[in-house]
């Protein structure tokens, strides 16, 4: 790792880059222009979320509300838990006394504001031991934890030992090499079904009893329950979100597709990321009132659904490329939390969870609902062609929102969804669903650069008569 | 019967499993070492460890496999595809690993292209990834129902009793390894790695039975047999699935001698025995879900490494080789952090990432393991 790259604490820089990015339109549309150029690294990603308008203002300020959580823990005697992002954060803002920090959040905001990327976190990760075959969405912000450059969490969380190992993997290896303590939660190849609710409750309660003996706290009963009526509240919100993503034109934005799925997994049952979905909610509505697609044109020439997850390198360029191509960009496959309700779900309301605050019991058994169906979490777990796993997914969802072309891509890290991707993308393309694998690294431009993905997406598109 | 042994090792269908068939048994094929072989005994079949070994292509396994799978199961399905697991009546896969556990779909999805390489019997078998009450009482359910799913389609019956005695069966072969594996450790050492590995693989690939007569024997000729280390430098191999004989080979030609191992295919399923009075399924619950030092339960890092360091005081060796398979990030992450911690302890070892299936970089591994071999000398 360089010396400069010493200097400054991953946190620490996240931070600073995002407080100020939600500062740069305060002022005058000349300031604002002036400032986009002393930041040419991330003026692309900046300025791409600021332009949405309202919804891009509360989104920088639930990051930064994150970061600066984070940032500060220690100061104000909190214990930071660090985590993978298929573990469900609205447990842990239920105690007033632990902050949570997700590996995969810290690495998107680290690749998309750094010049360089997360390369030399994730380089770090081999040096200290951990494999370079291993996932960049962890690598990426580990680097900088194995490295002393960001606050030592007090303990970790896994939730992804068979969902994703290499996930599960990267917690374990934190753990070992800077001697914290580790929680994984396990979850049985099947979702439904007695038994398997039977295990998701037990395990969830000795997560509970785990965070209680390192946060030194008991869990809230009067908190949970407010945490848990605004995740009520915001899963609401969603459902009428993805109701209205299914019009043609689409009225969503592209970038909305990220402030959703960051907003959940980064926010849910804080009111910062009500407020947003409040205010996305409003813009989407203006949107298909006037019939007019969320891209910046107005237009919509093709549907694009990814399948698997967004790519996240430098300056945001993939949302920024889909809106220049007037592309609606439809909710992410694998980003998909199964809340009752949500139209996804039609028909197989088995497969989602509901939240009941009645009694700190069945506030448990919502969490550990909630936690079974995170993403990946409830996708990944079994056979990808059983039932409500992978595929089932993307077909339901491709009936409803009616894709032009779906688009796989992963990480080098992602054997779970390697081990199958050709299988889906046969699968789908039977069902009448034209599809791209991409060999490309969400995460990392080193594998393949965003130009080349962007060329394979473009070059897909012409040869299939998707985009003429 | 070393040659037996490395019959076995060298091939899928063996001997014994030739004489198997012929004399009308069915062979079940698993993939992994948490799914019990003593339940597929009991019910009268022969448990059979599916194997990558032999393979010379991978034009089956790379079209359905992605490109950073790991090249085990993609062994395995080039085979099944191209039809050598034909002799199989059937296959249970689980959730190993990742890469492993989707030997489950691509195997199915693969025989839709090839017809009759699918066994008729064919199960995913989920397997939980920690070790507490809860986990041990799921995976107990499950292996009640592999039981029913086993009975159903073979038309047998596992019954308490059957069972009780194949896991008496199975821990009479388990003690008779445990004194396998002092002999081979003694100072001088009277098996080379390589026909020692030869005989872990033949434990999974022949009958029970048979194998633990031609291991007595095996250990008999032991207790008097020459040295074959002659000042040789000893060695412990750890990591990731390892049943290739060519490779003890080649890092044995560099002048060490591999005299125990804790790898997958190896040393990793006998260190302590089942329970024989209990509940036969709950004592194989119970065994198989705490025993294992298997990587991918996650989170028992320090339980493994006292294991190892146990093994490493009673063996007296003198490197280890922390090896893995590409993309096996399991085994590949823990061993750095074995590497740290045996660096601290004043072990030395070396980290050793390879392919499986065909010694292909057979120069660059026998360079690596060389230097090695400098190093501790």
């Amino acid at each position: 790792m360089k010396r400069e790259t010493r200097e400054y604490n991953l946190d620490w820089m996240l931070w600073s880059s995002v407080v100020s990015g939600s500062k740069v339109k305060d002022g005058t549309e000349k300031e604002y222009r002036a400032l986009l150029r002393l930041i040419p690294n991330f003026s692309g990603i900046i300025d791409g979320i600021l332009r949405q308008g309202e919804p891009g203002r509360l989104f920088m300020k639930m990051g930064a509300e994150y970061l600066d959580d984070i940032k500060t823990v220690h100061d104000k005697g909190k214990k930071l838990c660090f985590g993978t992002f298929v573990a469900s954060k609205t447990l842990f803002y239920a105690f007033d006394n632990v902050v949570p920090a997700w590996a995969e959040i810290m690495t998107v905001f680290a690749t998309m504001l750094m010049r360089k990327g997360t390369a030399e976190y994730m380089d770090y990760c081999c040096e200290a031991g951990f494999t370079e075959t291993s996932c960049s969405a962890q690598r990426g912000s580990v680097g900088a934890y194995l490295a002393g450059l960001a606050q030592k969490p007090d303990f970790l969380i896994c939730g992804a030992p068979g969902i994703c190992d290499t996930n599960a993997n990267a917690m374990q290896f934190m753990s070992e090499y800077l001697d914290i303590p580790l929680f994984q939660l396990t979850f049985p190849s099947k979702l439904t079904g007695r038994r398997i609710t039977d295990y998701h409750r037990r395990d969830y309660k000795a997560l509970i009893e785990f965070v209680e003996e390192h946060a030194g706290s008991r869990l809230d009963e009067d908190r949970l329950r407010s945490v848990l009526e605004e995740h009520k509240r915001q899963d609401e919100i969603i459902n009428e979100i993805y109701e209205l993503a299914r019009l043609k034109p689409c009225p969503m934005p592209p970038m909305f597709n990220l402030f959703l799925y960051a907003g959940k997994l980064q926010s849910s049952g804080r009111k910062a990321f009500t407020a947003l979905l409040e205010s996305m909610l409003q813009v989407m509505r203006e949107n298909a009132a006037a019939g007019r697609a969320g891209t910046t044109s107005g237009k919509e020439r093709a549907r694009l659904l990814m399948c698997y997850i967004d790519h996240y390198t430098t300056d945001a360029r993939f949302w920024q490329w889909v809106d220049s191509q007037e592309i609606s960009l439809l909710p992410t496959l694998i980003f998909t939390f199964f809340n009752k309700g949500i139209n996804y779900a039609a028909g197989r309301e088995d497969q989602t969870y509901e939240i009941d605050t009645s009694t700190m019991d069945t506030m448990i058994d919502s969490l550990a609902d909630i936690n079974s169906h995170m993403p990946m979490v409830k996708q990944l777990r079994g056979p990808y062609d059983a039932t409500g796993m992978w595929r089932d997914d993307l077909f339901f969802m491709s009936r409803i929102m009616k894709p032009d072309m779906t688009v796989y891509i992963g990480s080098m890290g992602c054997r779970n969804s390697y081990g199958v991707n050709k299988l889906i993308q046969r699968d789908a393309e039977r069902f009448g669903l034209p599809t791209l694998l991409l060999f490309a690294d969400a995460f990392d431009d080193r594998v393949a650069s965003w130009e080349f993905c962007e060329d394979k997406i473009s070059e897909f598109m012409h040869v299939r008569g998707i985009l003429s | 019967m070393i040659n037996k042994m490395k019959e076995a090792a060298h091939c899928l269908q063996n001997t014994s499993v030739k004489e198997w068939k012929r004399d009308g048994g069915k062979v079940v094929g698993y993939s992994c070492t948490f799914i019990p072989e003593e339940i597929i005994h009991a019910a009268g079949l022969l448990p059979f460890r599916l194997r990558g070994i032999g393979t010379t292509s991978m034009s089956i396994g790379d079209s359905y496999y992605g490109a950073v799978n790991c090249s085990v199961p993609k062994c395995i399905l080039q085979l099944a595809g191209q039809g050598s697991y034909k002799f199989l009546d059937g296959a249970i896969i689980t959730n190993g690993c990742d890469s492993m556990r989707r030997l489950e779909e691509t195997w199915r999805k693969a025989s839709e292209d090839y017809p009759g390489t699918l066994p008729d019997y064919y199960e995913y078998f989920p397997v939980p990834h920690k070790s507490v009450d809860y986990s041990i009482e799921f995976y107990e359910e499950e292996l009640n129902s592999m039981i029913e799913s086993l009975q159903n389609h073979f038309n047998v019956k596992i019954s308490k009793s059957s069972l009780k005695k194949s896991i008496k069966l199975y821990n009479e072969g388990r003690k008779c390894l445990q004194r396998f594996d002092e002999l081979r450790s003694r100072q001088d050492v009277p098996i080379t790695g390589e026909d020692a590995k030869a005989v872990l693989i033949a434990a999974h690939a022949i009958p029970q039975e048979h194998f633990i007569d031609m291991l007595k024997e095996i250990i008999e000729k032991m207790e008097k047999a020459p040295s074959v280390s002659n000042g040789k430098k000893r060695i412990l191999l750890m990591g990731s699935a390892s049943d290739d004989i060519d490779f003890i080979h080649v890092i044995e030609e560099a002048g060490a001698i591999v005299v125990a191992d804790t790898v997958c295919y190896g040393s990793r399923t006998y260190s302590t025995l089942i329970d024989e009075k209990s509940d036969p399924v709950h004592a194989l619950s119970s065994h198989y879900l705490t025993q294992s030092i298997c990587p991918r339960m996650l989170g028992y890092y320090k339980t493994r490494l006292a294991y190892v360091m146990d093994v490493i005081r009673k063996t007296k060796v003198d490197g280890v080789i922390l090896q893995n398979v590409r993309f096996c990030d399991l085994h590949g992450s823990e061993n750095g952090i074995f590497e740290r911690d045996l660096d601290a302890a004043g072990i030395p070892c070396m980290r050793l990432e390879r392919e499986y299936g065909p010694l292909s970089e057979t120069g660059r591994i026998s360079m690596r393991i060389n230097a090695f071999m400098e190093r501790i000398s």
